[in-house]
C-alpha cells in the first residue's frame, strides 16, 4: 500500500503548488510586507531600532497575524469539500491525519513566509538605518540587538501557526467557503477580543483570582504571544526582572491551541468521511 | 507532462480477477437516517469484467448504496465485502459533479492522483483514453464541463483500480460525449474491472450494460441483464422495463 510519507509528500506539494500559482496570496504578502514596513516607518522609524520597532508592531500584530492566518487557512479544507475532491481523495485511501497534516504544513510553509518576509524588511531598514549599538550580537540586559528581533520573528510565526491550526479547523467545519470565512473572522474576534475581555471581566467580578492571571492570560491566544513578546524580548532589553507573564504557560497556551486545533480537525474530518 | 509505460500501472495479469467472478459482495444491506429507511436488506454483487448499473427514480437509494459500495459510509445493518486482488487503490471513484483544483493542468492533476498511490502516471496515454490527449496542458479551470468529467473519468482509473464506481457519469454531456464515456467504461470491463455505474440514460444503459439494477423505495425492484429484464416485463426497451418495475410497485402502494 502507499504509505503516509508518500501521500504527504503528494499533498503537501500540491498545497504549496496551489498557493504559488494564486494571484491573491501573492498581493496578501506584498500587502502585509508593505503594512509592517509602513507601521515602523509611521512609528519610531527605522533608524529607532529593533525593540522600538517590535513595541511598534506587536499590538498590530496581535491583530494582522490572525487575518492574515484567515487569508491563508479559510479555503484549505473546505474548497476541496466543495468540489467533491475529499470523496474522491477517499478513494485513494488517505488517512484523515495525513490530508489535514499535509494541508496544515503546506499552507504553514506560505503564511511563515509572509510574515518573516515582511518582518525581515523591516530588519534590514533598521540594519541600514540604526545606529551602531543596534549592531550588537547580544542578549543580556539593556541592548538592543538583532537577536531580540530574531527572536520577536520566530514568537510572531509561532503565533501565526497556532492561529492557522484554528482557521485550518473552521475550514473542516464549515459546510461552504463562505461560511468558512465568516466563522474563520467571527471565531479569530471572539478569541483575540473576547479572550481578554473574558480575562478582565473575570477579573472585575471576582471570579478569577489575580493569581491566576498569568494562567488565564496564557490561554488566550495573542496574550500568551504578547506575554512571550515581553517576557523574552521587550523585557530582556529593558533590564527591568522579568514577571510580564508566564513564559512557559503562554508557549504552551499556544501549543496548546496548535495541537488541540489539528487534533479536533482529524477527529471531525475522520467522523465526517465516515 | 511524465511518461511512462502503461504497464508500469497495470497489475500483473495474474492478479486479475477472473471475469464474472466477483470483485465486491454487499449482504444484507441497510441503511437509515435517523427514522427514514433508505435501503432495506439490499444484496449486491459486482463482478470482474462486467458492467453493472444502478438504475432508479431520484431518492430511492441509489447513491446511498454508492457510497456503501465505496467505503465511504457504513451501513446500518449488513456488510461488504472487497474479494479482488491486493491492490494500492482497491476502489476508483467518479463523483457525480467531479471538480478540480483550477490553478492545475489536466495532466498534473493525474499526477497528482498518480503521487499519492507513489506512481508515475502515463498521462499522455491516461488522458488520450478519454479523448483529452490535447487538452493535457490546459488548466484545469479552461476545460469545458464535459471535459472536466472526462477528465473525472480519467482520474477513476488512475492505479487501474479492480473496481470502479461511476456516479452519473453522462451527466451533462452532449450525446457523443456520453456515448464515450460509457465506450469508455465497456473498454475497461473488457479488461476484466468491475464497473460500476448509476445513470439516467436507459439508452446507454441498455447498450453498455452487461447487468442492471432496478433500485427502487431502498430495494432491488429488478435484477438481470436488459435482454433478461426486458423478456421478464414482455417489454421492448429499458425504459418500458423501468416504467413497468417502477410504476407497477407505486401502483401496488
Amino acid at each position: 500500500m502507499s504509505s503516509a510519507r508518500t501521500q504527504f509528500r503528494a499533498l503537501f506539494v500540491r498545497e504549496l503548488r496551489t498557493v504559488v500559482r494564486t494571484r491573491v496570496y501573492l498581493l496578501v504578502a506584498l500587502g502585509v510586507w508593505a503594512l509592517v514596513v509602513g507601521l515602523v516607518a509611521t512609528g519610531g522609524g527605522g533608524e529607532s531600532g529593533y525593540l522600538p520597532a517590535v513595541v511598534d508592531l506587536l499590538l498590530p500584530l496581535e491583530l494582522l497575524v490572525p487575518a492574515v492566518a484567515i487569508a491563508v487557512g479559510y479555503r484549505s479544507v473546505v474548497a476541496d469539500l466543495e468540489r467533491g475532491e475529499l470523496a474522491v481523495l477517499e478513494s485513494y485511501d488517505v488517512p484523515a491525519w495525513v490530508y489535514v497534516a499535509a494541508i496544515y504544513a503546506g499552507r504553514a510553509l506560505a503564511l511563515s513566509a509572509m510574515l518573516v518576509g515582511g518582518l525581515l524588511v523591516v530588519a534590514v531598514l533598521i540594519a541600514l538605518s540604526a545606529g551602531p549599538d543596534t549592531g550588537i550580537y547580544a542578549t543580556h540586559t539593556g541592548v538592543d540587538s538583532p537577536v531580540l528581533f530574531g527572536r520577536f520573528v520566530v514568537l510572531t510565526v509561532i503565533y501565526g501557526l497556532a492561529m492557522l491550526g484554528v482557521v485550518v479547523l473552521v475550514s473542516v467545519v464549515a459546510q461552504s467557503t463562505r461560511t468558512a470565512l465568516a466563522l474563520a473572522a467571527g471565531g479569530v474576534v471572539l478569541v483575540v477580543a473576547g479572550g481578554d475581555a473574558l480575562v478582565l471581566l473575570g477579573l472585575s467580578e471576582e471570579w478569577l483570582a489575580v493569581d491566576s492571571l498569568f494562567g488565564a492570560l496564557a490561554t488566550v491566544p495573542n496574550s500568551a504571544y504578547r506575554g512571550l513578546v515581553f517576557e523574552t524580548v521587550v523585557g530582556v532589553a529593558s533590564g527591568v526582572d522579568s514577571g510580564y507573564a508566564a513564559a512557559r504557560w503562554s508557549a504552551l497556551g499556544l501549543l496548546g491551541w496548535l495541537a488541540g486545533s489539528l487534533g479536533l480537525a482529524v477527529g471531525l474530518l475522520g467522523r465526517r468521511q465516515r | 507532462m511524465t511518461e511512462t509505460t502503461p504497464a508500469a500501472e497495470s497489475p500483473q495479469p495474474a492478479e486479475r480477477t477472473p471475469a464474472g467472478e466477483s470483485m465486491l459482495t454487499a449482504t444484507e444491506l441497510t441503511h437509515r437516517y435517523g427514522e427514514l429507511s433508505v435501503l432495506q436488506s439490499v444484496d449486491v454483487s459486482v463482478p470482474a469484467g462486467a458492467v453493472t448499473a444502478v438504475i432508479g427514480p431520484n431518492g430511492t437509494g441509489k447513491t446511498t448504496l454508492l457510497r456503501i459500495l465505496l467505503g465511504q459510509l457504513s451501513p446500518t445493518e449488513g456488510t461488504v465485502e472487497y474479494t479482488g486482488p491486493t491492490v494500492d487503490r482497491p476502489i476508483g471513484y467518479l463523483p457525480q459533479q467531479p471538480s478540480f483544483r483550477p490553478q492545475f493542468t489536466a495532466a498534473e492533476t493525474l499526477e497528482f492522483y498518480g503521487a499519492l498511490l507513489g506512481r508515475e502516471v502515463d498521462t499522455h496515454a491516461a488522458l488520450d483514453r478519454v479523448g483529452l490527449a490535447d487538452a493535457a496542458d490546459r488548466p484545469v479551470e479552461a476545460l469545458s464541463g464535459g471535459m472536466r468529467r472526462l477528465l473525472g473519468i480519467a482520474q477513476s482509473l488512475v492505479g487501474e483500480p479492480p473496481v470502479v464506481v461511476f456516479d452519473e457519469p453522462a451527466s451533462g454531456l452532449d450525446p457523443s460525449m456520453s456515448t464515450r464515456a460509457f465506450e469508455i467504461l465497456a473498454d475497461r470491463a473488457a479488461a476484466g474491472t468491475a464497473i460500476v455505474v448509476s445513470s439516467h440514460d436507459l439508452g446507454l444503459v441498455e447498450r453498455f450494460a452487461d447487468r442492471v439494477l432496478v433500485v427502487h423505495d431502498g430495494e432491488i425492484a429488478a435484477r438481470g441483464s436488459p435482454a433478461e429484464l426486458m423478456a421478464e416485463t414482455e417489454t421492448e426497451s429499458l425504459w418500458d422495463v423501468y416504467d413497468a418495475v417502477v410504476h407497477s410497485q407505486r401502483g401496488e402502494q
